[in-house]
């Protein structure tokens, strides 16, 4: 089928959906502006709830779609409405005409120096969640202590904090921070974990079990209360003030590491691309489906779509799903227009 | 009195059916952002006048909601601000309190 | 040059000699009033600094230049300056010359009140004079510059633009009225003047008036009515002087010299507070200045429209507009007579009845042992912002001067955010604490990075033995000294003045000179005395979160005009407010120093 489709994004989204259009017939063409393929869940160690190692799925996603063609390295310049198609410009010089694109632009992660008051890029054993995961991966990280006795997980960096201009939760940083608190507890069985959360959103398939886990076998203890102030000790140790708000007291505590669970935010290059084809942004920040319930992958613009992150916080099954269905999407409309 | 073996004391059950919430009423009337507290603790954290009394503007707009009276709690408040800064909700917590202390009665 | 009327006198001059009796009698009453309600100690230094010739040089040479040239205003704005300074300035030349012409020519007139404002109309020339003509020619020139001034003010009402203006406030009724009569009077007087110029005299604008007024109408019956009209619009004038925007130009000549002889306001409403809002002359310069403008909503909150809310008596308006100003002081920076727009708000606030007062006897802070030794206070705000206090402490270790971070663990609010909600008692009660604690710690200097903190030390702490002094003032003679070292890097900063360290204190030079020390600097297109605040200022109390974010985008939106790197500022609350929306980094002096700070040794 001579039909260009242009995936943006070389993530887990875009990958399946290239995956799928290639068994649909199509030879989709992925754009993707880091070096490699894979997205965040390639900078990721492992993935809750089972702890399936990340690499195992991009790996097999990246043999999946050994067919498409794959620009890596390679950001779009424009893209703008030709007739019935877009034309896409890329920074390499190369121009399609493409019939559909997909956004799977994903998300970007809060940048935690925004909050000033919880010390990141101040104090030197403050890191976000992203950084622990590059650690987790085997990447040196003078911040995180080697032999802590006290590690801190503070939840919701970012996220439903109007101040820092997200008022919607992040989704995924609860069971995340409970993952890697388990995995700190793991490499650190001496050290006492600490959870900060406001409210523990435990949603998605077997993650309450996890948290159970993370109480029962861990031992990990879960804090009422948002961190407001981040402090350091004469010896350089981390203090963290938090209202305990289940006992109803101010309550600080000395750690070695503290790690940020930094929020997701809409991926920034969608804010250059968006306007250029009139592309709706939500109150939330990311892009605006046509409908928020049944026509999620639609973009309010004809032969656009959108998969993964890029329309909201999303975890890794439920990406794949839309890539999934993304891909179907694709082909109903070139086959119909 | 005489001596039955047992004693009746006050029920400590929150009656949300008998509470008298008129304070909390009047500071939604000027204050409607006061509605949105998530009691996530961040005002207490950071308050100035907590280490030394306990203040907690998070109990405060909690004990309002359940008909207590928060009168004792303001007193070592020093307006600094702060809880203000740190409100995740965007809530003006200092306004709050200038409010609450002309709402109660002398 | 004769009396032409030999009684001297005509009922057209009733109306005027009613308004002027009205207004003067209202002044009198007024200053009495006024006077009266000063404290006592005030009323007594008031009256002692008119009899100081030092002070009342100042007051007659300010009085001078401020009500009648308006030399502020023409160095605002060159088209206001000339279009006030005609109408004052041309207007008491015009009286002047009135009272030289009675004087030399009828003196025996010069105990009639009228005379000299209807001169004209008594008088008949018979001998032509070189004193005559010059007078003649000198009214004719003054009349001239206030019509010029008048056609002015009218272009202003219709373009407030060309005059540097960008929003006027809207009069109101009384001040519409009483400005047409203004407007009114001279047009009527250069009238009547043409028309009896044959009789009086003329000069270049009179005389050649006269002559074309005469072939066209050929006869004398207008002329009575138009020095009616003319002394009807004085009248008009003057009995809605009280009431209207003008009472500012008798209440100016007061309020200059209780200003030189340096009182502060004491009460919401009375005193010199009353003083400053009948001063207020609605230019509506405030309002471009406030930065709160920036939504429509809330432009009928700048001080002018308080002004005018505290003389009608709206409390409710007035509770509203005075907690919801920042205190950035802009307006009154750039008020043109003077008027504390921020203070009479505290002072409203002070006004208000709170029934639950604050009580600080269970607290008791710890003195930090500091003999010798430099004393630093990072201010609870520095909390949310960690690396003030950091920079701030390495710095000093860098210049090898033994210090204590006084609240690094925390400590007490200097009393700012209680003093200017208006809750002085409970402000002082901080302060006391707080001054107990730095005289036990035994040291002789207090560096203070807050800006707020800061200008409370200065203004109402009582630290005898102890320097109080700003970091950038302390790190700037550091420098001079030799003890710190300071190497440029590539980047180029704007400096964001805070409210409190700029307008509130003075401080505009020492932070500017440490980042062009160690960074380029540029200067964004509001500054100094004109920046605009941040929009976090501690000083609103009502603002929302939402109205504050759209003032924090219009003070970053002046800084962006630079086109610098970075935004460098030397406030907490500025810094953090800042950084939540901007699109480049907005970094603390202290951490700019700090990183490109050697020690000298």
């Amino acid at each position: 089928m001579n039909k260009n489709i242009v995936i943006i994004g070389g993530g887990v989204a875009g990958m399946e959906a290239a995956k799928q259009l290639l068994s649909l017939g199509y030879t989709p063409m992925i754009v993707e502006k880091a070096q490699s393929l894979g997205g965040h869940v390639a900078s990721w160690y492992k993935l809750f709830p089972d702890m399936t190692p990340a690499s195992a799925i991009v790996d097999q996603l990246r043999k999946d779609i050994s067919g498409a063609n794959v620009f890596t390295g390679t950001k779009v310049v424009s893209i703008s409405k030709d007739r019935e198609s877009y034309a896409v410009v890329l920074d390499n010089g190369v121009s399609i005409s493409a019939q559909a694109i997909l956004f799977a632009t994903g998300f970007s992660l809060f940048d935690a120096t925004k909050k000033e008051e919880y010390g990141y890029g101040v104090y030197d054993h403050v890191v976000t969640n992203g950084d622990l995961e590059a650690w987790f991966n085997g990447k040196a990280d003078k911040r995180i202590s080697s032999s802590p006795k006290a590690v801190g997980f503070v939840h919701c960096v970012g996220s439903r904090d109007l101040k820092a201009g997200n008022s919607q939760c992040s989704k995924v940083c609860c069971t995340t921070a409970i993952k890697q608190a388990i995995e700190m507890k793991e490499k650190f069985p001496e050290a006492d974990i600490y959870c900060f959360y406001m409210d523990l959103r435990l949603f998605g398939k077997k993650y309450e079990d996890f948290y159970i886990n993370a109480q029962r076998d861990f031992g990990v203890h879960f804090i009422r209360g948002r961190v407001s102030e981040v402090g350091e000790t004469i010896d350089g140790r981390i203090q963290v003030k938090a209202e305990d708000t289940l006992s109803g007291k101010p309550l600080k505590v000395q750690l070695d590491t503290l790690v940020l669970m930094s929020g997701m935010v809409c991926n920034k290059s969608v804010g250059e691309l968006a306007p250029q084809v009139r592309l709706d942004m939500d109150d939330d920040g990311f892009l605006r489906s046509k409908d928020n319930i049944y026509d999620i992958l639609r973009s309010n613009r004809p032969g656009i779509f959108y998969a993964g992150a890029c329309t909201g916080t999303k975890t890794v099954p439920e990406t794949l799903a839309e890539a999934r269905a993304a891909a179907v999407e694709i082909h109903n409309y070139l086959r119909n227009g | 009195m005489a001596d039955f073996g047992f004693r009746l004391s006050k029920s400590s059950t929150l009656d949300l059916d008998r509470i008298d919430t008129k304070v909390y009423d009047r500071l939604c009337d000027t204050d409607p952002d006061a509605r949105t507290c998530m009691a996530c603790g961040s005002c207490s954290a950071t308050c100035t006048a907590a280490p030394f009394s306990g203040m907690s503007m998070r109990k405060v707009i909690l004990g309002l909601q359940r008909g207590q009276d928060v009168r004792p709690m303001l007193s070592n408040c020093m307006l600094c601000g702060k809880c203000t800064m740190v409100c995740p909700r965007g809530i003006n917590t200092r306004h709050l309190i200038l409010s609450i202390c002309r709402i109660y009665d002398r | 040059m004769i009396d032409r009327i030999p009684s001297g006198f005509h009922p057209f001059v009733l109306p005027f000699l009613i308004g002027m009796a009205f207004v003067l009698l209202y002044c009198v009453y007024g200053i009495f009033r006024i006077l009266f309600q000063l404290p006592h100690e005030d009323r007594r230094k008031f009256l002692l600094s008119l009899i100081n010739p030092v002070t009342a040089a100042k007051n007659v040479r300010d009085i001078f230049c401020d009500c009648l040239l308006h030399v502020k205003l023409w160095q605002r704005n060159p088209m206001l300056g000339f279009m006030h300074s005609s109408i004052a300035f041309g207007w008491f030349m015009l009286i002047l010359l009135g009272h030289i012409e009675v004087f030399l020519f009828v003196p025996t007139r010069i105990n009639l009140f009228y005379y000299p404002i209807f001169f004209n109309y008594f008088v008949a020339e018979v001998d032509q004079t070189m004193n005559g003509a010059f007078l003649f020619f000198l009214s004719d020139f003054f009349l001239l510059v206030v019509l010029c001034g008048i056609v002015l003010a009218w272009v202003k009402r219709i373009r407030s633009r060309l005059f540097g203006m960008r929003r006027t406030a809207v009069p109101s009724l009384v001040n519409r009225i009483a400005m047409y009569a203004l407007w009114a009077i001279f047009p009527l007087r250069l009238l009547a003047e043409t028309f009896t110029a044959h009789i009086s005299g003329g000069s270049f604008l009179t005389g050649p008036g006269n002559w074309l007024f005469r072939q066209i109408l050929g006869n004398d019956l207008y002329y009575m009515p138009t020095w009616w009209a003319y002394s009807i619009c004085l009248c008009v004038f003057m009995c809605l002087l009280p009431f209207s925007r003008y009472m500012h130009i008798p209440a100016e000549m007061m309020l200059i010299p209780m200003r030189n002889a340096g009182l502060k306001i004491r009460h919401a409403r009375k005193g010199l507070a009353k003083l400053q809002v009948l001063t207020c002359p609605n230019c509506g310069v405030c309002i471009d200045a406030c930065p709160m403008s920036v939504s429509k909503a809330n432009i009928k909150d700048c001080t002018v429209y308080l002004t005018r809310q505290i003389r009608r008596g709206n409390e409710k308006r007035i509770a509203e507009i005075s907690d919801k100003c920042l205190l950035c002081g802009k307006c009154e920076a750039l008020c043109q007579v003077g008027v504390q727009g921020p203070e009479i708000r505290i002072k409203q606030r002070e006004a208000r009845k709170f029934n639950i007062s604050q009580d600080y006897s269970n607290i008791s802070v710890a003195a930090p042992s500091s003999t010798g030794k430099v004393l630093y206070f990072s201010g609870c705000m520095s909390q949310l912002t960690p690396s003030i206090g950091r920079s701030v402490v390495s710095i000093l270790d860098k210049a090898g001067v033994e210090n204590v971070w006084m609240d690094r663990e925390g400590g007490l609010c200097c009393g700012r955010p209680m003093l200017t909600a208006g809750r002085t008692d409970e402000a002082m009660a901080l302060v006391h604490k707080n001054e107990e604690a730095i005289l036990a710690s035994g040291a002789d200097t207090l560096v203070v990075s807050c800006p707020i903190c800061y200008r409370m030390f200065m203004e109402n702490y009582t630290l005898p033995g102890v320097r109080v002094v700003h970091y950038s003032v302390y790190f700037d003679e550091l420098v001079k000294a030799g003890r710190l070292h300071l190497v440029k890097s590539d980047l180029c900063y704007v400096y964001h003045d805070p409210c409190e360290l700029g307008r509130g204190c003075g401080i505009y030079e020492e932070p500017r000179r440490l980042v062009g020390q160690s960074a380029a600097i540029a200067e964004a297109d509001k500054s100094h005395k004109e920046s605009i605040c941040c929009g976090g200022s501690l000083g609103s109390l009502s603002l929302s979160f939402r109205q504050r974010e759209k003032i924090t985008q219009a003070a970053l939106e002046n800084l962006y005009t630079s086109k610098a790197d970075a935004i460098a500022t030397a406030c907490p609350l500025c810094q953090a407010t800042l950084s939540r929306y901007s699109d480049r980094p907005v970094r603390d002096i202290a951490e700019i120093i700090d990183r490109q700070s050697t020690p000298t040794t």
